[in-house]
């Protein structure tokens, strides 16, 4: 039954993903510090002017400083009290440890994973890590997963977070070292072609995201949104890769995934991600 | 006509029976056809050296006396050609994207709709089992049933698609001289040219397709839907499938759809086409996979793997072992027991062969039917349009869609069924197949002796 499998195999990859536009909204900001009431209105304003895209003129925001929390639950039950629809925030809240780049710190580590709510990461104030392009604005953003087909909602938030006239990166990078890691075991089973699997399956794996992106560029020029649309879809490490492109294309913003239905630990590659590319905002959903 | 003792005739009328039960039992005994008709034609061939039934033959050829080995002129190698050429020639053409782009257009234009894409997916099935092959038309759609409907989220109908699907294969083989092997061998037998076969066969093929989906979709309940959300929902649905996928080359899509055109002309009108109709559809089917390969001409050999050797070793080994009972003059005894059918007359005969074909089709294969039954009527001076040459077609064809083992194409329905972790039992098949089955074969008789007769 070669022939029923060639059949089944060619209508399945003909079945794409089909990307639905819709602008997600943010009216109500927090602003979650461990600064003083002096220093916490720059910081403020520096966000609010960072995030002027997605101000439609309804967004209001509000700020913690150091004062108005003392522990992990008493952050937990502001937001509670609060009801944001998108928490900014740093690393290392109430904390020396942002001198050692090798942890979160407890409160964003419960932050991103006890709550629903969007939170955006951004330098730690004192760390100096920043880059130079960093909190300025958002007219170079960058949606990064590993399986970004059919995922409408991190590509609609990267589009609602990118400025008029900016750019939008859809970035998918397959995990080389787990792809060598199957290619490794199919090359050690007599019956698969290990040539024909390695370049068959790159390139199923590869076309995929790709062909979604495809279909997002088509709906969003359709939408006549004056935000360009750049695919990236590349096999490799995937931190190695994403430091890279953040250098190369000077990336203002990276959106991506970080919770996982029930799961207590956040998704995947998300908490080594997060750890590493401090120098840069990055939204986690 | 030489002597044969009684016993000689009887002993090879065993063995075909065997034969017969042997193919009918393929799954159980788990050997292919043509390991278990090749194992009938070395006994059949050894027998009938043994008891002086066959010797070697000189034949002239280009002037030259040539010796051929007695297992080489019984083989009908104008059918071998058909067939190779054909299957060749499809196989090939597929890989350009054009049944699959088909498709998935006609999945997208019936916008999710259950009905109107059962009604495509029908006359799909019978246009691309009168073009292709039942098998692959069966695959094709069958697999396409599956996604389509797992993607509409309407899988508990997908049963219903596949058995419509599954009785359409062999109501669409009726349609041209080249969609069935039965057709191939009794249309050859008797002189009935492409055109004739098509203009003759297509009323019914209209009529039974239209009556079959219009029952299915009652028996199944498969009905269109009525608001407007469901159709934007479903149409959102379909719309994702991209019928642009399977194409890796435009200009092949363009070639192959082209040369299935020009397939199809040529074989229409090998009868009056001058020098070809010398050489016979074979030429015509062998040329067209030739061409077609030379798209392919550094890796033409893979195609060559591709090809169903089992079926044509099956259908080599058959026409010798059919070729032994004529020389140990079986034929002529069943024959014999078919003349008092014949000799019912040309409606009441007609009627009997029509459904004695069908059940003897539906519970083994309908190819040594007939080859025995093209060289039985051969033998009795048939005019080209004599019922009883339809009665055949129609039954062997039909005869197929009453058990899942009586066609190829019902046995991959089944299999496509199993596939999909969907209930059905031999029993099962029967009971649902049967009413159409009977329908169709009631509708086929009356056809014949009404029109045809």
């Amino acid at each position: 039954m070669t022939n029923l499998d060639q059949f089944e195999s060619v209508f399945k990859s003909s079945d794409k993903a089909v990307f639905n536009y819709v602008r997600p909204t943010y009216t109500n900001g927090l602003i979650v510090t461990d600064l003083d009431a002096v220093h916490v209105s720059d910081f403020t304003n520096q966000i609010r002017g960072y995030l002027s895209a997605i101000d439609d003129g309804g967004l209001q925001w509000a700020a913690l400083t150091s004062d108005d929390f003392q522990s992990v639950q008493e952050l937990l039950e502001q937001i509670e009290k609060r009801k944001p629809d998108l928490i900014v925030t740093y690393r290392h809240l109430k904390s020396k440890a942002w001198q050692w780049p090798y942890s979160l710190g407890e409160y964003l580590d419960v932050m991103t994973q006890a709550t629903e709510v969007p939170v955006l990461v951004v330098p730690h104030p004192e760390a100096g890590r920043a880059y130079a392009q960093s909190l300025i604005n958002t007219d170079r953003v960058m949606a990064i997963t590993d399986h970004m087909t059919g995922d409408d909602d991190l590509v609609n938030t990267a589009m609602a977070f990118t400025a008029d006239q900016g750019t939008c990166w859809l970035t998918h990078v397959e995990n080389q070292a787990v792809f060598e890691r199957y290619m490794e075991t199919i090359s050690k089973i007599p019956q698969v072609n290990t040539d024909i699997a390695r370049e068959a399956i790159a390139a199923q794996l590869l076309k995929e995201p790709t062909d979604y992106i495809a279909a997002c560029k088509t709906e969003i020029e359709r939408h006549k949104l004056s935000v360009q649309i750049e695919l990236l879809v590349v096999m490799g490490r995937r931190i190695d890769e994403y430091r890279q492109l953040i250098v190369d294309h000077e990336i203002d913003l990276l959106v991506m995934h970080t919770k996982t239905g029930d799961h207590l630990a956040m998704q995947g590659a998300a908490y080594p991600l997060a750890v590493d590319l401090r120098q840069i905002p990055m939204l986690m959903i | 006509m030489h002597d044969v003792p009684q016993f000689v005739t009887y002993l090879f009328a065993g063995l075909l029976v065997a034969m017969i039960l042997c193919l009918a039992l393929e799954e159980k005994i788990h050997a292919k056809k043509s390991v278990i008709v090749g194992g009938f034609a070395v006994i059949t061939l050894l027998l009938a050296a043994a008891f002086g039934l066959v010797r070697p033959e000189t034949v002239q050829i280009l002037g030259h006396p040539v010796t051929l080995p007695v297992y080489i002129p019984g083989v009908d190698w104008a059918v071998i050609a058909i067939i190779l050429g054909s299957s060749l020639f499809v196989d090939v053409t597929s890989k350009c994207g054009l049944f699959t782009w088909i498709a998935i257009k006609l999945t997208k234009a019936s916008g999710g709709d259950p009905l109107r894409l059962l009604i495509y997916y029908g006359v799909m099935t019978v246009v691309f089992s009168a073009v292709l092959n039942n098998v692959t038309a069966m695959i094709i759609v069958g697999t396409l049933s599956a996604v389509s409907l797992g993607k509409l989220r309407i899988n508990n109908k997908l049963l219903g698609f596949l058995l419509i699907e599954a009785l359409l294969t062999n109501v669409g083989g009726l349609l041209t001289l080249i969609s069935s092997v039965p057709n191939i061998i009794i249309g050859n037998a008797a002189g009935i040219s492409f055109v004739d076969f098509f203009v003759t066969a297509s009323p019914y093929v209209v009529v039974a397709t239209a009556v079959t989906i219009f029952v299915g979709a009652r028996v199944f309940a498969i009905k269109g839907l009525d608001s407007e959300q469901a159709k934007v929902e479903a149409a959102i649905l379909v719309a994702g499938f991209d019928e642009n996928d399977g194409i890796e080359s435009e200009s092949f899509f363009k070639f192959g759809t082209l040369m299935t055109g020009l397939f199809i002309v040529s074989m229409a009108s090998v009868s009056v086409t001058p020098y070809v109709k010398e050489l016979g559809m074979g030429y015509v089917a062998l040329t067209f996979a030739l061409i077609m390969l030379v798209r392919f001409k550094s890796t033409a050999d893979r195609f060559y793997q591709a090809l169903d050797w089992d079926l044509l070793a099956f259908f080599g080994c058959l026409f010798i072992v059919i070729n032994m009972m004529e020389h140990a003059l079986v034929l002529n005894l069943i024959g014999d027991g078919l003349k008092p059918i014949i000799a019912l007359g040309e409606i009441t005969g007609t009627g009997v062969l029509l459904f004695a074909s069908a059940i003897a089709s539906s519970v083994t294969d309908n190819i040594p039917l007939a080859a025995m039954l093209a060289k039985i009527l051969g033998g009795m001076e048939l005019t080209s349009d004599s019922p009883f040459w339809w009665a055949v077609i129609f039954g062997a064809n039909l005869g197929g869609n009453i058990t899942p083992i009586g066609s190829a194409s019902t046995l991959v329905a089944v299999t496509i069924i199993h596939k999909n972790k969907l209930p059905m039992s031999f029993a099962g098949f029967v009971k649902v197949a049967v009413p159409f089955a009977a329908f169709q074969l009631i509708l086929a008789c009356a056809y014949v002796l009404l029109v045809l007769g």
